[in-house]
């Protein structure tokens, strides 16, 4: 297994954004983390690049995302009053394109800031 | 900024000697928040670090951060606008009600001796966590907690800042407001953005049952929202989008696993003082990302007959 280290890391689990982070890891998992702190740290190593879940699940059985995504479109397309809720554990680039989609279907978007 | 009299982190750093932690536990929920920006490093106008810096933390209850507080004050619960009213007149040497006084739990002479750190300050910083902003009162105290910070910068530089909770709740306030001018709760259904928060935030929505289908990303709404609006959630055809197979995801019609943000999916967050970060992912994930799985989502969408007038221009054509 070959270690590779990412310097700088960006930890994206509280508003801090710690962006000094050191991590090792070996393809598969993180392995160790410099700078992090307990919360961070936790997040870093909970996370895996193992395929753990199912790709995707209509209905509560396994889909491919090809049929997820088709599905998807046409539930958002068909609603009346489609609701866009979230947005806080993803990048930039996806929030734009939810308010993007939002804004397609006519809908309403929303964050944990109205919380 | 949306008019709040904010700075960045780097300023607080460089600038701040009096640092004020208000209704929030950063030594738990914050941990670098004292050693990497606010409290501990040593800045260009405060090179002594933490000896040149004196810490407030207002609470309801004792909390390991006031170990770390030069000065606690532990007020009655509910009564956060009371005291940022009563420092307000304070400040301005106006009298004050000493049985509103009574009410916040602390004497006259706290609040005094607190007001004068405050106009003597060189540099103040106030953080506000949840237990101002979520308790009685809720945005009202935020916005009299921003209104004093405005007002001393009479006396002083003086500035307020959010403790941002989940990794880029920031960023989402940002970018809605870029593309829709308002920050969150913003109704696109007529073509046009309308913001109204209690009409188009998430809860009142799903109690009153007033959305046919929900899309939801980077949240566990299923684990988190009042039961009632869990009820509707299950009721409604819903598309979840999440690393894992959330308690959303098992009352949703589809999920789709998507790779971790800032782990395995690259990409930007805004830190809580609104400065953009790259994410440098350490690993790859086998699953696509968010902005990915949406892009096609529009994409099919996209194929459809259009739903709005076609002399409604769209916002993202501009992009």
């Amino acid at each position: 297994m070959e270690l590779t280290i990412t310097k700088n890391a960006t930890c994206t689990f509280c508003g801090c954004v710690c962006d000094d982070i050191e991590l090792h890891s070996d393809g598969e998992r993180i392995t160790h983390t410099k700078a992090a702190c307990v919360l961070g740290a936790s997040w870093f190593k909970n996370h895996t690049a193992e395929h753990l879940y199912p790709d995707a699940l209509i209905d509560g059985k396994p889909a491919t995302v090809d049929e997820a995504i088709e599905l998807a479109a046409d539930i958002l397309y068909d609603a009346d009053m489609p609701l866009i809720y979230g947005l806080s554990n993803i990048t930039c680039e996806a929030q734009r394109e939810s308010v993007g989609l939002a804004e397609m279907v006519g809908g309403i978007i929303d964050s944990h800031t109205s919380l | 900024m949306g008019g709040k009299v904010t700075c960045t982190l780097g300023e607080v750093k460089n600038r701040a000697d009096l640092v004020i932690y208000w209704g929030g536990n950063p030594a738990e929920c914050h941990p670098r928040h004292f050693t990497k920006y606010a409290l501990m490093p040593k800045g260009k106008f405060v090179p002594n670090g933490r000896k040149d810096r004196t810490m407030i933390l207002v609470d309801i209850r004792e909390t390991p951060s006031a170990k770390a507080a030069d000065i606690f004050l532990q007020i009655k619960p509910t009564k956060d606008f009371e005291m940022i009213t009563v420092l307000r007149a304070i400040i301005k040497e106006q009298p004050v009600d000493p049985a509103i006084v009574a009410e916040i739990g602390l004497s006259l002479e706290q609040l005094r001796d607190l007001a004068d750190r405050m106009k003597k300050a060189k540099f103040g910083v106030m953080f506000f966590g949840m237990g101002l902003s979520m308790t009685r009162g809720k945005h009202m105290n935020s916005a009299a907690l921003l209104t004093l910070a405005a007002e001393l910068n009479a006396f002083t530089k003086f500035v307020a800042m959010p403790m941002r909770g989940h990794g880029n709740v920031t960023g989402g306030d940002v970018i809605m407001r870029w593309m829709t001018g308002y920050p969150f709760g913003v109704n696109l259904a007529r073509g046009y953005p309308r913001f109204n928060p209690g009409e188009f935030s998430t809860i009142d929505m799903l109690i009153r049952g007033d959305c046919d289908a929900a899309l939801i990303l980077g949240a566990d709404p299923g684990a988190t929202m009042p039961q009632p609006a869990i009820d509707h959630l299950a009721r409604v055809p819903t598309i979840t989008l999440d690393p894992k197979v959330t308690h959303t995801s098992r009352i949703s019609r589809v999920h789709i696993t998507t790779a971790v943000t800032g782990i395995s999916a690259p990409g930007t967050a805004y830190r809580m003082d609104e400065i953009p970060l790259p994410l440098r992912p350490a690993l790859k994930s086998p699953y696509p990302t968010d902005e990915e799985v949406l892009r096609r989502i529009r994409q099919k969408i996209a194929c459809k007959p259009l739903q709005l007038p076609p002399t409604v221009p769209m916002m993202t054509d501009a992009e």
